[in-house]
């Protein structure tokens, strides 16, 4: 059998923590590592024979697992990142690998919005708890997010409009900076949203189930990005209906980005 | 009888003997159990307290930070009756085998 490796004190508690901040609420994970802090940092204790008194840190959180629910939110956790992966793909390669035969492409974000938004909100409003006041981190990261969504919405209001289009359609076939702008901002910053979108994912399980408000903003701006980018793929801008786009595209953004707004208000609450 | 409902009878003797700190009760029965890691035993006081069978209250430490001392409800008081009286069954019952 493979002899478990020493660990510290500290180092027993850290893995501890990570382990079962991960596996039980958040209420429940703090009263378990308080307890675990006072077991292990006892004078008598030998640091030596921690693993060996206590288990290693994964099977000590194993214990204390309630096992049904452990499984159901890794079942939530894998769809729910699943979704966002699949954004990141495509953002990324601008393709899509599965198909939905009655919804055309820029639609397929939409889904994963339409899925992802009550799925989580249900889980956590019902299995997770809020944890002391409102974390420093998330309020800027929700401000940083939605000044960028915001921004990324004003340079496609910009770009889409009828007097952009005619400057466009006369410098064609060279490439406007605008629209090279345009494209870095929507695939990287849909793909920085995405991955912003986990980390609110991950840490809503692990410390405050406040943070589902980054998932659901990031989400949303990830979203836009890719509705936009779907759509710009799939579009000849040179032989555009100037005057139709940008209303056509508007009309179809302002709802979602408002179905995602209302999403993190309720995670927030 | 199974070990789990031997460990709980020990573990709740232990707290009718008074009110202890989590290091108080894992350590003895861990002797007592040597196969056992501590960590399950502190699972199982973990669910005791869930069960209502024991509460918890802060006191000073010997010097040192609060400690958690967790104490017996008259729940816990039941249980543990409950939990002997299928001990001393069990015993008599083996006894009768000739088992010493």
């Amino acid at each position: 059998m493979k002899q478990a490796k020493p660990l510290t004190k500290e180092q027993y508690l850290k893995k501890f923590s990570r382990a079962v901040r991960w596996r039980l609420p958040p209420q429940e994970s703090e009263d378990a590592i308080s307890d675990y802090r006072e077991l292990i940092f006892q004078p008598e204790r030998d640091e030596s024979k921690l693993v060996e008194e206590l288990g290693t840190p994964a099977q000590a959180a194993h214990l204390l697992t309630d096992v049904r629910t452990y499984r159901r939110w890794l079942k939530v956790f894998a769809v729910l990142a699943f979704g966002l992966f699949l954004i990141v793909e495509w953002v990324w390669t601008g393709r899509y690998s599965l198909t939905f035969a009655a919804l055309r492409a820029w639609w397929y974000p939409v889904l994963v919005m339409a899925a992802g938004l009550p799925l989580s909100l249900y889980w956590f409003r019902r299995h997770e708890q809020k944890n002391g006041p409102l974390p420093r981190r998330l309020a800027l990261l929700l401000a940083a997010v939605f000044l960028f969504g915001a921004g990324t919405l004003a340079w496609n209001w910009y770009v889409l409009s009828p007097r952009f289009l005619d400057f466009y359609r006369e410098t064609y076939p060279v490439i406007p900076w605008q629209i090279i702008f345009h494209r870095e901002l929507t695939i990287n910053g849909g793909i920085v949203c995405a991955l912003l979108a986990f980390a609110g994912l991950v840490l809503a399980k692990c410390y405050d189930r406040r943070w589902l408000a980054l998932y659901t903003l990031a989400l949303t701006v990830a979203v836009l990005c890719s509705f936009i980018l779907f759509h710009m793929r799939r579009m000849d801008l040179s032989y555009a209906m100037a005057n139709s786009v940008q209303t056509y595209l508007f009309t179809r953004l302002i709802p979602i980005g408002a179905a995602g707004l209302i999403g993190t208000g309720v995670a927030l609450c | 009888m199974l070990k789990k409902d031997l460990l709980e009878l020990c573990l709740l003797q232990l707290l009718a003997g008074g009110d202890k700190y989590g290091y108080e009760v894992l350590t003895p029965l861990r002797a007592a159990f040597p196969d056992t890691q501590e960590s399950a035993i502190y699972a199982l006081l973990r669910g005791l307290g869930k069960s209502g069978l024991t509460t918890w209250y802060m006191a000073p430490g010997g010097g040192g930070p609060d400690r958690k001392y967790y104490k017996l409800t008259p729940a816990g008081q039941a249980r543990l009756e409950a939990l002997g009286s299928d001990w001393r069954h069990m015993r008599d019952a083996i006894a009768s085998f000739g088992v010493e």
